[in-house]
């Protein structure tokens, strides 16, 4: 009978343990999320984003204000380290604040209001990149959305037997917060730490494959353009229905923050933007949504970025000045 | 899918149910709940499974038999040809799913060998629960392994409960989970590198990745399926064993996916090889070997996806196996008794040199067509 009995060991060492799981998980992520100074998920980790939404919505006040930062790579600071992006260069300029990198590869202005719709609550300040309308279909998956949404931006809608069975299951502390404490523990999903970890190995043996480029801690010289739009007469409704109907997420987004009495700016980082994109539109925008909601926009110089779209270190930090509110 | 919580509760009553109803039931039994399960996961194509079940029964009578085997192979083509149609490759198996009925790939193979015994005499009449809970057999359905109806149904019939079942088929989970977990999705991180890819360096790192990518998650889910059938009781066939410790290609095979390689083997090879003693061939075995086996692995090739990708990875096998096979035949006696080449260095080489064509078959694999011809020009220096 030893496979019984070892069989029995494990169940009693499993419940033996899982009532200490919550006061695990509450301060692993506490040390993660609240003591962090350049806080972002390692590896642009999508999976790593539901622990985080769902830590900000049980704590919703934190001990700093909470300031967020959502977008692409771009935000996210793909080639830099986490202190050198745009999130980790405001959190040094304003050590007061909590500053949050939520940004994930891809992510477009879809994704970032669903994200901030399930977080606005916890939040004080949005930093949002500003995209498509895109959302990412797996977001159902990973948290909180309406079921509106759901259809409103086809994302891939989670099985609802499958929905009970794990809401069920999750009387086992264990099972309920295996994300949580693998989120909070490695700073982002285990296969992504052990990734991180076994590059690491990889590129100290034979430095080759995706690193930082060439160029990202460059010097360089010229100034960040930052531009904002802003009109003096606040716009009538008829106006307000015509910019709602060109950018409707823009347009939901501002609602959201402002409805919620928050602060957010959106980013608009240059290039072709669809939908409200004139100085006129972008300023009764702007005055539509005054004090809460700003679209700020910035030219930066290619000198500050080290390919076509991601910025250097150096890039990052003007970037980071450029937003003091 | 077999990884869910809708899996294990179903799994849970069905093993509850299958130990609880007497013997004579138990067939029944997984024969209903492998139906839920595919019901659940894939309820569109459960009356296409059932109707092939039925036809498969009453396979002895040779029209019938012949129909049957015409249909599978050609809903089996079908369907692979409207996955390619799709871009559906070997790394998509959830949204193929949509297209494909769920484990479609095995479940052909285990139907047309039903058939195929049955014309050949060496399976009688089946029992109609012994066959479906052949075809609905929910733990090996998604992912193999390849079943066999006479072993299956003599597992299922003398399965009996035990702690030592419970508990191994427990451990075999989980090391199916932590090979899946820990390991292959950890390395599919590396492989995800593959359209950044720029030397050749790196190039070899994504194709090693891949290389161990899809042995680790291939044999975690077949871990998985043989851990939940021991479980019951019920022993399934092993589908790996340490196949990139293989000293030549044709060892590869007997340890690669090994119940598709026994499959093609008897339905395919060996059928193949006899029909080509028939002819002017006769003369030359060897020919015929090479022939045989080409043949041989342009079906898996096939079966894996009916794209230019898969059918030159299998024609690479196939050549790949027929030189072994012609090498052996002309080898000089004397070099075959050479204590150097009997040695473990050359058993070394042997493993080192099969372990590397086989890495290198893998790119039509891991990539489309275009994707290929650059890792493969990269790999060698060619490209950038």
């Amino acid at each position: 009978m030893r496979p019984a009995r070892r069989l029995i060991f494990a169940l009693v060492c499993l419940a033996a343990l899982d009532p200490f799981v919550p006061v695990m998980q509450r301060r692993v992520e506490r040390h993660r999320y609240e003591d962090a100074l350049a806080f972002r998920f390692e590896g642009s980790d999508l999976f790593a984003l539901g622990p985080l939404v769902a830590y900000l919505r049980d704590q919703p006040r934190g001990e700093r204000p909470r300031t967020v930062f959502l977008g692409n790579s771009v935000m996210f600071g793909y080639g830099l380290d986490a202190a050198e992006a745009i999130p980790g260069r405001f959190q040094q300029l304003h050590p007061d604040t909590q500053v949050f990198n939520a940004a994930i590869n891809g992510f477009e202005m879809g994704s970032s209001y669903l994200v901030s719709k399930a977080i606005v609550d916890a939040v004080d300040r949005f930093y949002v990149m500003r995209g498509t309308a895109a959302a990412n279909p797996l977001l159902a998956s990973l948290i909180p959305v309406e079921e509106a949404d759901v259809r409103a931006f086809h994302l891939q809608s989670p099985n609802p037997v499958e929905a009970r069975l794990q809401s069920m299951a999750e009387i086992w502390h264990l099972y309920a917060s295996t994300y949580r404490l693998q989120a909070a523990i490695f700073g982002t999903s285990t296969r992504q730490y052990i990734h991180g970890r076994a590059d690491a190995v990889r590129r100290a043996i034979a430095p080759d494959g995706p690193q930082p480029a060439i160029g990202a801690h460059a010097p360089a010289d010229g100034a960040i353009a930052v531009t904002r739009w802003r009109s003096a007469t606040i716009p009538t409704d008829e106006r307000r229905s015509e910019l709602r109907r060109q950018d409707q997420v823009l347009w939901q987004f501002a609602e959201l923050v402002s409805a919620h009495r928050k602060r957010a700016v959106i980013l608009q980082f240059g290039g072709a933007v669809t939908g409200v994109s004139s100085e006129t539109e972008l300023a009764d925008f702007n005055a539509a949504f005054a004090p809460f909601v700003e679209v700020v926009g910035l030219t930066i110089p290619p000198a500050f970025k080290y390919d076509s779209r991601h910025l250097t270190a150096e890039g990052a930090r003007l970037v980071a000045e450029a937003l003091r509110p | 899918m077999i990884l869910t919580l809708r899996f294990i509760v179903l799994f849970v009553l069905c093993g509850i149910c299958f130990f609880s109803v007497p013997r004579a039931w138990r067939p029944l039994t997984l024969a209903f709940w492998g139906a839920v399960f595919y019901a659940m996961f894939a309820g569109a194509f459960l009356a296409i499974v059932l109707a092939l079940t039925v036809l498969t029964y009453f396979a002895g009578r040779r029209v019938v038999a012949w129909t049957t085997g015409a249909l599978v192979v050609g809903l089996l083509y079908y369907f692979k040809v409207r996955a390619a149609v799709f871009d559906i490759g070997a790394g998509a198996p959830s949204s193929a799913t949509i297209l494909i009925p769920l484990g479609f790939s095995y479940l052909s193979f285990e139907l047309l060998h039903v058939v195929i015994e049955r014309r050949r005499g060496r399976i009688p009449v089946p029992s109609f629960p012994d066959l479906l809970a052949f075809v609905f057999f929910a733990p090996a359905r998604v992912a193999g392994p390849i079943k066999r109806y006479p072993d299956f149904t003599g597992a299922v019939h003398g399965a009996e409960w035990s702690m030592d079942n419970l508990y191994a088929g427990t451990i075999r989970v989980m090391v199916g989970l932590a090979k899946k977990l820990f390991i292959a999705d950890v390395l599919a991180l590396t492989v995800a590198e593959r359209p950044d890819v720029r030397s050749a360096a790196h190039a070899w790192v994504v194709l090693l990745a891949f290389t161990f990518q899809i042995y680790f998650d291939f044999s975690a889910y077949t871990d998985v399926a043989i851990g939940f059938s021991r479980m019951l009781g019920i022993t399934l066939p092993e589908n790996f064993r340490r196949p990139y410790l293989a000293p030549n290609i044709r060892e590869f095979w007997n340890r690669w996916h090994i119940t598709l390689s026994m499959w093609v083997r008897d339905y395919v090879f060996l059928p193949a090889g006899r029909g080509l003693f028939r002819t002017r061939l006769r003369a030359l075995p060897t020919v015929i070997a090479a022939i045989s086996y080409v043949v041989t692995f342009l079906v898996v090739g096939a079966w894996h996806g009916i794209t230019a990708a898969f059918l030159l990875w299998g024609l690479y096998h196939g050549v790949l196996l027929a030189a072994y096979h012609a090498m052996r035949a002309k080898m000089p006696p004397s070099i075959a008794a050479h204590p150097l080449y009997r040695s473990r260095a050359a058993d070394a080489c042997g493993v080192a040199v099969t372990f590397l064509l086989v890495a290198i078959g893998w790119v039509p694999f891991m990539t489309s067509w275009d994707g290929a011809s650059r890792l493969l020009a990269l790999l060698f220096g060619a490209g950038r």
